[in-house]
């Protein structure tokens, strides 16, 4: 099986924690479904994601350093 | 994260430098760099604290979008302007490397609308380690790649008379494309066994030619075998016809390397061969790709893929922020999203909207019909029923009148006058 995560287009996923959450809800003061969604299905996805966890997503911005973005796990 | 005590975090951080960091319109995050920073250089002046919180706040001032703009509004035009020119000057195929890729406005067309498949996949493949430098390797990785059909490998006769199809295979070309196998007689009985699973039918096999024929003789199960024996793929993916080798200059390494054009898309067959570099190679099937890497890799190839197309028409100076928004929206669920009745603009709330964009009877009757309601929050219904629409000044209410004094802040603007 090819590692997804290894591409140069696959961004790097990361797992928040539950306060992690919390902070970036606050931050941006939207609720957990505003978030844009990542399917349970996709490959790039770390292993232990389930259903309503955010993730973390650190992409080579085209426009400065580095952008991060999350994104709500769904069926 | 909540409101603490900087000072207490920072070691070079005192109470001077936190009121006037934390005087600024900066958000906690942006705040909270700038102490990092002090914090690495070890320390600042007041003075400076003051220029670095400054200089911060205005660029962020200056980088962030107006609240109320427009930003789908002006990306729809930015892109939609060049688009028209694109219409001018084409509507036929370009070659990359001798391989004929939908190019100009039908792509652009093709990439928004989400469609699946594109009219000419195709795939970039690069190649690992000492695949990429040694022409021989390459060409393995080539023949696991391309499909291999029998008028490749040898020449086919039919002998109506004896109700037979012979077959006689090429040495060459079978240790050419096999280089695993030093025998091509192997080789030969291989095909033999592909040819009768393919076909359901039995073969006779005398060195490398090989002969067949109908179970009961039939002139036109005869042709029928032929015609069915030409699509019979015997190596390599079925959907890849051809693959160009090149050589071209590595980027990273300062090195050249070979690289294969593919025309065709496998995307996922392709990454599993051994050779292929799994971290480079992608494919312009945007489809492909989120199903291979993911929604974030699809969004990546979804503005390399636009952008390209721009740029390869002399259209560059489309803001890359622009296509981002669009790659945004498009990726937005999780899944590829097209822009069009059938994707974005047809999973509006509004009914109007939704109207005013396509097969209006449709949806006035289908809306009719569930009772839906418009609350009227977007452009297009607004603009429909003459209001003013809620973006940018139209959405803010101006009152005239005088300020209260008391109440008003020492440093408040001058009190309007009523006159």
């Amino acid at each position: 099986m090819v590692d997804v995560s290894q591409h140069k287009l696959v961004p790097e996923h990361t797992k928040l924690d539950d306060e992690a959450v919390e902070d970036v809800l606050q931050e941006y003061n939207v609720e957990k479904t505003n978030l844009p969604k990542i399917k349970l299905k996709d490959p790039a996805l770390p292993e232990d994601a389930e259903p309503g966890d955010v993730i973390k997503i650190v992409r080579n911005s085209r426009t400065t350093d580095k952008a991060v973005v999350y994104r709500l796990v769904i069926e | 994260m909540t409101e603490h005590d900087a000072t207490a975090d920072y070691e070079f951080v005192d109470d001077a430098i936190v009121d006037v960091v934390e005087s600024k319109e900066l958000s906690r995050r942006l705040k909270d760099r700038i102490y990092q920073t002090i914090e690495e250089r070890e320390g600042v002046s007041f003075e400076q604290a003051g220029e670095i919180a400054q200089a911060v706040e205005a660029r962020y001032l200056d980088t962030r979008v107006d609240p109320l703009d427009p930003v789908g509004t002006v990306s729809a035009q930015s892109i939609g302007e060049p688009g028209t020119q694109m219409t001018m000057n084409t509507f036929h195929y370009a070659g990359v490397a001798e391989i004929d890729v939908t190019q100009g406005l039908p792509r652009l067309i093709e990439l928004v609308d989400a469609r699946k498949p594109p009219d000419t996949p195709m795939m970039t493949v690069y190649l690992e380690d000492e695949y990429a430098n040694n022409r021989e390797l390459a060409h393995q990785v080539v023949w696991n790649i391309e499909s291999t059909k029998i008028l490749a490998l040898g020449d086919i006769s039919t002998n109506v008379a004896d109700m037979v199809v012979q077959i006689n295979l090429n040495d060459e070309t079978l240790l050419e494309r096999w280089p695993t196998y030093d025998d091509e007689g192997v080789v030969a009985s291989e095909i033999a066994e592909t040819i009768e699973d393919a076909l359901g039918i039995k073969t006779r096999r005398e060195g490398t030619l090989i002969e067949f024929g109908p179970e009961s003789p039939s002139y036109r199960r005869l042709l029928q075998l032929v015609e069915e024996l030409r699509d019979i793929v015997f190596k390599g993916i079925e959907e890849v016809s051809r693959v160009v080798i090149r050589k071209e200059n590595n980027e990273d390494t300062d090195e050249e390397e070979f690289v294969l054009y593919t025309e065709g898309s496998a995307f996922g067959d392709a990454l599993a061969i051994e050779g292929v570099d799994a971290s480079r190679s992608t494919s312009n099937n945007i489809h492909e790709v989120h199903k291979q890497l993911g929604i974030e890799a699809a969004r990546e190839a979804i503005i390399d893929e636009t952008m390209n197309t721009l740029r390869e028409q002399g259209l560059d100076d489309v803001n890359i922020r622009h296509l981002m928004l669009v790659a945004d929206i498009m990726t937005n669920d999780g899944t590829i999203e097209s822009i069009g009745r059938h994707g974005i603009s047809g999973s509006k709330d509004s009914v109007l909207a939704r109207a005013a964009f396509e097969v209006t009877v449709n949806h006035l009757l289908d809306a009719a019909i569930h009772g839906e309601e418009d609350d009227l929050d977007g452009v297009i219904e607004n603009v429909i029923v003459g209001k003013p629409i809620a973006i940018g000044t139209g959405d803010v209410d101006l009152r005239m009148g005088s300020l209260d004094v008391e109440d008003a802040d020492a440093n408040a603007a001058p009190e309007p006058s009523d006159d």
